[in-house]
């Protein structure tokens, strides 16, 4: 038993910075029409990271703290759940452009992927990063299969930061941009904006609304139809179909580069002296 | 089934309960509805059942089969069968009961835990930072363009538009 008691010192910082995070609580930030918003989840990473960066918490301490990241995002999956049986009815009723667009999602690994790789030579990071848009269910569904701490686990994290510092500020940019190039109908433009992140909805959504206003309720409508079939199928649509899909296409995009050797890519130091 | 693993588990879901029921106090204080450590226990108790069903969930079935899912898709549909109105006695009661719990504020424990572990994987961060960002920026990008052409082809094929 005494064993299960010796790294009471994790949960006891665990706690502290939770408590400090909370109180700091949401801030938003805004210039202009762009904002961005800080939220507690980030500010905790970050004082451990500081904190293991100045060298104050001890190599073993890092090292315990994470197996408790898969055991604690396993009631986060049961949490996202919640979502889904009281919506079932909504997502039966939705008609078949709706559930269908929700395939559109693979294209974070479609677009990005090939950019990881064949640009940045990215390592498995890449996989971790491209086959969702890194929310929470996504770091569930790679702290549970890979750990947090894996390469895989550093992309998600590196995406996890990436949307929820400027997750809102970029979908309010991008989709404006998009609904001014007129190549897409507003209720498609609608129903994208539906991609699993209520604050990445709002956003997506206020930028669409904004061009057309008198379409306001329709577009609305499908967003947030869209939005919660995204939450509802959107663990089993990255654990089933995109995560499986970005290990297969690292894998043949890697197999015959000269960047990448056994999957892995090949350090610019090795590559230097092998000149 | 392994004692040393099950004993920390359960410690790991109680601690993180009790954190989070502390968080989500300030959290929704801070939001002008806030909701005693003590109202939230129901919720977060409901959450940790499903997670220990889904955890036996998976253990049983690792014992006769070399293939399995990871665990949390057992934790998922556990919860969401127990959820469904109408097919679930407790469905009312449970969506009533986790509803006081923020999904953020159960979120931050769970963070710290990683930061915590993040200095050791500093260096690889500091590597690949740069690209992450980019990289990151191309996945939102891609899903929201991969959605819109869908849509556009579906409902001009269905003639909704």
């Amino acid at each position: 038993m005494n064993e299960h008691l010796k790294d009471w010192r994790i949960h006891a910082l665990a706690f502290v910075l939770t408590l400090i995070a909370e109180f700091i609580g949401t801030q938003k930030f805004a210039f202009g029409p762009l904002a961005f918003s800080l939220i507690p989840m980030l500010y905790v990473l970050i004082f451990g990271a500081i904190l293991g960066g100045i060298k104050v918490l001890p190599h073993d301490m890092m090292e315990e703290a994470s197996p408790y990241i898969g055991i604690s995002v396993m009631m986060l999956t049961a949490k996202i759940a919640m979502s889904v049986g009281p919506n079932l009815e909504a997502v039966i009723n939705a008609g078949p452009a709706l559930i269908f667009q929700e395939f559109g999602n693979l294209g974070t690994a479609f677009l990005a992927l090939p950019i990881a790789i064949g640009v940045f030579h990215m390592g498995r990071a890449a996989v971790g990063c491209c086959f969702s848009i890194s929310r929470e269910g996504s770091l569930a569904i790679i702290a549970d299969k890979y750990g947090l701490d894996s390469e895989e686990g550093i992309g998600v994290m590196g995406g996890y930061i990436v949307g929820t510092v400027l997750g809102t500020l970029f979908y309010g940019i991008l989709v404006s941009f998009l609904t001014s190039l007129n190549v897409f109908h507003p209720y498609s433009l609608g129903m994208a904006c539906g991609t699993g992140s209520a604050s990445m909805m709002s956003a997506s959504l206020a930028a669409v609304v904004s061009a057309y206003p008198d379409m306001e309720a329709q577009i609305t409508a499908y967003a947030a139809t869209s939005n919660l079939l995204s939450s509802v199928d959107g663990l089993y649509m990255s654990l089933f179909i995109a995560l499986p899909f970005c290990n297969w296409l690292y894998k043949v995009m890697t197999k015959n580069s000269r960047h990448y050797k056994d999957g892995v890519p090949i350090p610019k130091a090795a590559k230097n002296a092998n000149k | 089934m392994n004692t040393a693993i099950w004993i920390k588990r359960i410690k790991c879901l109680i601690i993180v309960s009790a954190i989070t029921s502390i968080g989500n106090m300030i959290s929704t204080t801070k939001a002008g509805n806030p909701v005693s450590p003590l109202a939230a226990i129901p919720g977060l108790f409901f959450l940790l059942v499903c997670t220990i069903l889904g955890c036996i969930v998976y253990e049983l079935i690792n014992k006769v089969s070399p293939k399995n899912l990871p665990a949390i898709a057992y934790i998922s549909l556990v919860t969401i069968l127990l959820t469904i109105p109408g097919f679930s006695p407790i469905a009312e009661w449970a969506i009533d009961a986790t509803n006081k719990v923020g999904l953020l504020p159960l979120c931050t424990p769970i963070l710290a835990y990683a930061g915590i572990s993040l200095g050791k994987d500093l260096d690889t961060f500091k590597k690949q930072g740069v690209s992450i960002v980019i990289i990151a920026l191309f996945t939102f990008t891609g899903t929201y363009i991969g959605s819109a052409i869908i849509a556009e082809i579906i409902l001009r094929s269905t003639g909704v538009i």
